[in-house]
């Protein structure tokens, strides 16, 4: 099988959520010494892409997206195994809650999903969750983006309550936020110096990319 | 130039051309996220012509009023912290607020926390039909999560998902599914039978196909036990999050539909009116959004057989996502909607 | 959203109201369905003088509570009910709790 035939299976894998596809193919690049990391940005990178449009234009849900997301985690990391020194690269590791009072959780669970498909570790704290809560686990995770969800007017003052708290134990410098939850908004986002707001996770996704550049 | 805002209220200036643009680019956007028509080229120019009028508040024309229905009702004045009670409420929006319809709501607006207090609600109900006239709903939400771990028995599919536990995260779904459904039917057994003309499901499908599937099954049923009952239901956004992703209402696959599509399952369904939701992007401009919410709300209303009534207000309709909806979003938004749409309601 | 409501009692944005919800009747429908019970135009059903006027001789309530011997509430809906030839879940109910049908 010659690269490019290599990679269109890999991409056709990753959106047929066939894990053991993907990782067979994988191992298969391997053998064929192919470039590592050339197969996980061409076929892999490429394939989550194009499932992550299709999700957002609704042409295929939730659960297939995990499965798709699933089969690039296993895939990668055993390209990764194989990538030397300097070239291997961690997208960066966030730490993702909807805040206290909020028992909204599917739109932030779409988020995590997401991430984790990019290859980003995500620690998910879950819902109605402390602010203390979630800056004590983001510290234990060693996390560089703290992300939080609120789906609730009432409970969107917990995101600012977040800011002042990192800022109050002088912390703020060493994470950047990200907002979002159907009352937020950009607005909302530069009033309580958030770094950052996503509309929804794709957005949410090439954010936190652009915070880190993961 | 013409002052308008951004979907966050944020004022903005823009040239006629470029509202006209931005009102393409949002209905360009409903037609391909939900394959419908586009607007005619008279239709977009009457938007562009509703958002460039000078005026602060706008209306419609003698002749296309249409008829307006609430969700979260008596809440609305609550959450003013004004200390009146539920029937109170309705008086004044009946006689001070010039409603055609009234909407009774407890403070809790989900269906799980309001059947421990069915005859109260009852009381209020009862209460309310004898001191007004205009046709009286009961609303409240679904709900869905609230039947899911840590704050209910099933599941938790937003906690399975992300750990790729497929399969254990429909069976959540599935069952929280039929706690709502025997809530749904329960409550709204006792509004009606305390004098109610009938309810509204608010908030439909906000936790995705599997709460859209509750919310049809309950309507069914309800439908079957009381065939006079009036049921509204009314949509959380404009798309059916597939969520579960394999659930089916009539043979249709429910995650992924749009409003045109989900009228059409409402009315299988037996429900009177269908409330199509649009929600707002923040970061588009205003005339963007109402080019979008016009284009999903004009293909619903073709579709339709039943009357259907557009939600506008806060994140909803075109309208921005701010608590307190600035009326010259609003009034551009109920007249397009009126104008350009002919819908049947808000 | 009030900014192209019908006006409610002060018109006749109930009574079109009550057509969508109980008979599923879209707009043109329902307005002309109850302009023909109450024997005036579809232009007048949001006219606030004749309505006024009119909802006063028929007696199913106006904004105005306290004019004279005015019906209200579920008095007012029993005529309702009548004139526009549909049964009333709160009429029904006060007939049967008064004893006045089984």
């Amino acid at each position: 099988m010659d690269k490019q035939e290599l990679i269109n299976k890999i991409i056709e894998s990753v959106i047929g959520g066939d894990e053991s596809e993907a990782e067979a193919l994988a191992k298969l690049a391997l053998d064929q010494s192919f470039d590592p990391l050339e197969i996980i940005n061409e076929g892999y990178v490429t394939g989550i892409k194009q499932v992550g449009d299709m999700f957002e234009s609704g042409e295929l849900f939730l659960p297939e997206l995990i499965q798709s997301a699933g089969a690039v985690k296993k895939s990668t990391a055993l390209l990764n195994d194989a990538i030397k020194g300097d070239t291997k690269k961690d997208k960066g590791k966030v730490v993702i809650a909807t805040v206290e009072g909020d028992m909204h959780d599917i739109g932030k669970a779409i988020v995590s999903s997401l991430m984790v498909a990019n290859g980003f570790e995500v620690l998910d704290l879950g819902r109605d969750v402390p602010i203390m809560d979630i800056i004590t686990r983001a510290e234990e995770f060693g996390a560089q983006v703290i992300g939080t969800s609120a789906l609730l007017t009432t409970t969107m003052v917990k995101q600012q309550e977040l800011e002042k708290t990192l800022r109050k134990e002088g912390l703020r410098d060493k994470y950047k936020t990200i907002v979002g939850g159907a009352p937020v908004t950009v607005r909302w986002a530069e009033k309580i110096g958030a770094d950052a707001f996503a509309e929804n996770a794709g957005e949410g996704v090439n954010k936190i990319i652009d915070l880190i550049g993961g | 130039m013409v002052v308008t805002r951004m979907g966050d209220g944020s004022f903005i200036t823009m040239t006629e051309e470029e509202v006209q643009r931005d009102v393409e680019e949002g209905m360009a956007d409903a037609v391909k996220k939900g394959k419908v028509e586009p607007l005619g080229q008279d239709e977009i120019e009457h938007i562009v012509e509703i958002c460039c009028r000078p005026q602060k508040f706008v209306s419609v024309e003698k002749g296309n009023e249409l008829v307006l229905t609430y969700d979260s009702g008596t809440l609305k004045v609550t959450r003013l912290g004004i200390p009146i009670g539920m029937p109170q409420i309705l008086q004044l929006y009946e006689r001070a607020f010039s409603a055609d319809s009234l909407e009774l709501a407890y403070v809790h607006y989900s269906f799980k926390p309001i059947k421990m207090i069915v005859p109260e609600e009852q009381y209020a109900v009862a209460e309310t039909s004898l001191v007004t006239t205009a046709p009286l709903l009961y609303g409240a939400m679904p709900n869905l999560p609230l039947y899911t771990q840590p704050d209910g028995p099933c599941p938790n599919a937003a906690e399975l998902l992300p750990a790729g536990k497929i399969e254990e995260a429909r069976r959540g779904q599935e069952e929280a599914a039929e706690y709502a459904i025997k809530d749904m039917v329960y409550v709204s057994s006792g509004v009606y039978e305390a004098g109610a003309d009938g309810i509204d499901f608010d908030t439909t499908a906000a936790a995705g196909d599997a709460e859209f599937y509750a919310t049809l099954k309950a309507t069914e049923q309800l439908k079957a036990k009381y065939p006079e009952m009036a049921i509204e239901i009314g949509m959380a956004g404009e798309f059916v999050l597939g969520f579960h992703g394999q659930l089916e209402y009539d043979g249709v696959r429910l995650a992924g539909l749009y409003p045109h599509k989900q009228v059409k399952l409402a009315e299988k369904a037996g429900a009177n009116v269908f409330g199509a939701v649009v929600n707002t992007n923040s970061s588009r401009t205003f005339p963007w959004n109402l080019g979008r919410a016009i284009t999903f709300c004009k293909a619903c209303t073709e579709a339709a057989e039943i009357p259907v009534h557009a939600n506008v207000g806060m994140g909803v309709g075109g309208v921005p996502m701010v608590m307190t909806p600035p009326i010259d979003c609003v009034s551009r938004v109920s007249t397009a909607m009126a104008e350009v749409v002919k819908l049947d309601g808000l | 959203m009030h900014a192209a409501g019908m006006g409610g009692i002060r018109t006749a944005g109930d009574l079109v109201a009550r057509m969508q919800l109980s008979r599923k009747m879209r707009l043109n429908e329902a307005k002309k369905y109850v302009a023909d019970k109450l024997k005036v135009s579809v232009e007048d059903l949001v006219d606030e003088v004749v309505m006024n006027e009119l909802r006063q001789e028929l007696d199913i309530s106006t904004v105005y509570a306290g004019m004279g011997e005015m019906s209200r509430g579920i008095e007012s809906k029993f005529k309702i009910a009548k004139l526009l030839d549909l049964e009333i879940n709160s009429v029904q109910r006060f007939l049967r709790k008064t004893g006045w049908q089984q």
